[in-house]
């Protein structure tokens, strides 16, 4: 983990509208994370955490406050240069994990790739490779519904790092998984981390999630509530 | 095939159901087209027919002025000159000379008003249906000039019936002096055209130039062009400018039928108006399928966007899937219009006996295939996909990912 700021939050801040009636989603968060951390921001359903997750990608636009990612202020980006910037900076991993049922492993894969412009054998090499490091060697013909879904949650994640981005954003990544499932993406994610350098961010109250975290951020009724590092060794 | 490709190809069969509804649809519409538009040529083609080999023939020749007039001395300019050049003509099959005169037919129990038309027997043969009409007696296969040939409604005024004799009375040219014969009914004709069956009469040329005093003069060159000429479009040929001088005006049948000409282009402007309803319908199937399947997909979209996905990338998506749509509608339509087509081409339609603008039908129509049928309208309805997945592209690449992300959660 090195001391660069790859994401910094200042006073950020965003409502929803609900039937007519306002919801603070995030009250003025101001969050600091260093590249490489693997960090979890916890709390209960409806804290805000896919809010916040969803502003720091700049997936939402916050009415109040700024974002940046790798010293760049998202908030000054078009949104050409902002998809430009989450494909090559950011891989998303969902609760749902979310491949495009109509195409192979493989093919949802490569999706990101072809998107940056990569030649079609590197794709396939790449694809390869990273199958073989989630340990889905062998299954890049399948579709996604032929898989369990932790073998599909696996593919969302070498999906999400195929493109090999400096943040990984993770939405509840276990929520819809068994606990052993879970708990073994979990490891492999936290090696993954180790060896690659990427920052991780995931959003969970997933007990396990935190206990892997080397840093849990606490969200309450859209605010910080408390910050603390884990020394997981 | 690339990978947009695919996951276009592939998405529009992700609700199968859906798509193959909307594809018959369109294929329907499709189908529709060709097979309306086969019908058409077949109809014009029928209508040409009849009109061309009733006794119009495909084209006149007259002095100018004689049309109008129809006056005994307005014979043909340099009959002797024209008919070298049309011998010459290499467009033309056969050609047969024609008399008329305004006169009075009278027999033993009525008389009535008649055009007698003085015509060449053995080339009228080849130029219209008159000797085919022939439902008593014979076309002038007796010996003598003074046969006449009477349709059954005239038969039926005057009361006559074949060998029966026939008084014609008509003025002569120049002199306006009454010239009158005796004539014998040779045979009765049935065109079920009313006109020509109650108010013509056909007799020798020779015998009409004798009564009407024009010498060997005539009114009217009958025209039979070779076979193979499109007579849809006859009247772009350079020939009746060619003929159309010294005091003489060559005429196609659509020159002379104006009122055809019109007809058909009133009834292109009707396929044109099928086509465009087809088309609105064609356009609003598509419009809603893409809709449903992006509002099925609403999270996906989201993914897509969130992943890195440039909105003119998510537009292209759509109008991908747009365009396989509609080359899978097309592929149907394309199979339903050739068969649906090619049976009738085989039966026909029967619309014998209708009468179109004064031309009774007579024979089974037979639509027409054309190449053009299964290149135009497939292309038209492509495009139609393409422009018509625009609106719903538009709305896929404005979708904000977080939205998206949220709307189907």
């Amino acid at each position: 983990m090195s001391d660069k700021l790859i994401i910094k939050t200042e006073n950020l801040k965003k409502d929803y509208k609900e039937d007519g009636v306002v919801v603070h989603a995030v009250r003025g968060i101001d969050l600091e994370i260093k590249e490489g951390e693997f960090t979890a921001i916890v709390g209960p359903s409806g804290c805000g955490k896919t809010t916040l997750l969803n502003l720091i990608s700049g997936l939402d636009t916050p009415d109040d406050g700024k974002v940046w990612l790798d010293g760049k202020a998202i908030s000054d980006m078009s949104g050409k240069e902002l998809s430009d910037f989450r494909r090559d900076n950011i891989g998303f991993i969902f609760q749902a994990y979310n491949l495009i049922p109509v195409l192979t492993v493989e093919e949802n894969i490569e999706y990101i790739m072809l998107l940056q412009g990569v030649p079609k054998k590197e794709r396939h090499e790449r694809v390869l490779k990273i199958l073989e490091e989630v340990g889905l060697s062998g299954l890049e013909n399948r579709r996604p519904t032929q898989l369990s879904g932790g073998q599909q949650q696996r593919v969302a994640i070498a999906r999400a790092m195929v493109s090999n981005p400096k943040i990984i954003l993770a939405d509840e990544p276990t929520a819809n998984l068994d606990s052993k499932t879970g708990s073994e993406l979990l490891d492999m994610m936290a090696e993954l981390n180790e060896k690659t350098g990427m920052t991780f961010l995931f959003s969970t109250h997933d007990k396990m999630v935190m206990e892997r975290a080397k840093r849990v951020i606490v969200l309450k009724d859209g605010k910080i509530v408390d910050k603390s590092e884990i020394d997981i060794v | 095939m690339s990978l947009y490709l695919k996951l276009a190809w592939r998405n529009i069969f992700r609700n199968k159901r859906r798509t193959i509804i909307s594809g018959i649809a369109i294929a329907i519409g499709l189908a529709s087209l060709i097979y309306v538009d086969a019908l058409y040529i077949g109809m014009k083609i029928n209508i040409v027919d009849n009109i061309t080999k009733s006794f119009i023939s495909d084209g006149q020749i007259h002095r100018k002025g004689f049309r109008q007039r129809q006056e005994v001395e307005l014979t043909v300019n340099n009959p002797d000159k024209v008919i070298k050049a049309l011998k010459k003509n290499k467009m033309i099959s056969d050609f047969s000379l024609r008399t008329y005169s305004f006169s009075m037919i009278s027999s033993s129990n009525n008389v009535n008003s008649v055009l007698l038309v003085g015509i060449e027997p053995d080339k009228e043969k080849t130029i219209s249906q008159i000797d085919d009409a022939i439902i008593k007696g014979n076309f002038f296969e007796g010996k003598g000039d003074n046969q006449i040939v009477i349709g059954k409604k005239l038969a039926d005024i005057l009361e006559v019936g074949i060998g029966d004799r026939i008084v014609i009375t008509a003025a002569q040219a120049h002199s306006s002096e009454l010239s009158q014969e005796l004539f014998r009914v040779s045979g009765i004709y049935y065109l079920n055209n009313p006109e020509m069956d109650k108010g013509m009469a056909f007799i020798k040329i020779g015998k009409a130039q004798k009564m009407l005093n024009i010498g060997d003069n005539f009114h009217e060159i009958a025209l039979k062009f070779k076979k193979g000429t499109d007579l849809l479009n006859i009247d772009k040929l350079p020939f009746w400018k060619n003929f159309s001088k010294n005091g003489n005006e060559a005429l196609s049948w659509m020159g002379l039928f104006p009122q055809m000409k019109v007809m058909f282009e009133m009834t292109n402007l009707s396929l044109a108006l099928v086509g465009l309803i087809l088309f609105a319908i064609v356009a609003l199937v598509i419009i809603n399928s893409l809709f449903m399947s992006i509002y099925e997909r609403m999270f996906e979209f989201g993914v897509l966007r969130a992943i890195g996905t440039r909105p003119l990338v998510a537009f292209k998506l759509i109008i991908l899937e747009s365009a396989a749509l509609g080359i899978f509608s097309i592929l149907i339509g394309i199979i339903f219009g050739f068969i649906i087509t090619l049976i009738y081409t085989k039966i026909g339609i029967d619309y014998s006996g209708i009468e179109v603008m004064g031309v009774t039908i007579k024979n089974i129509i037979y639509p027409v295939m054309e190449l053009r049928q299964f290149i135009i309208y497939p292309v038209i309805v492509f495009f139609i996909t393409l422009i018509i997945g625009i609106y719903p592209g538009i709305y896929a690449a404005k979708l904000k990912p977080a939205e998206a992300l949220r709307k189907s959660l």
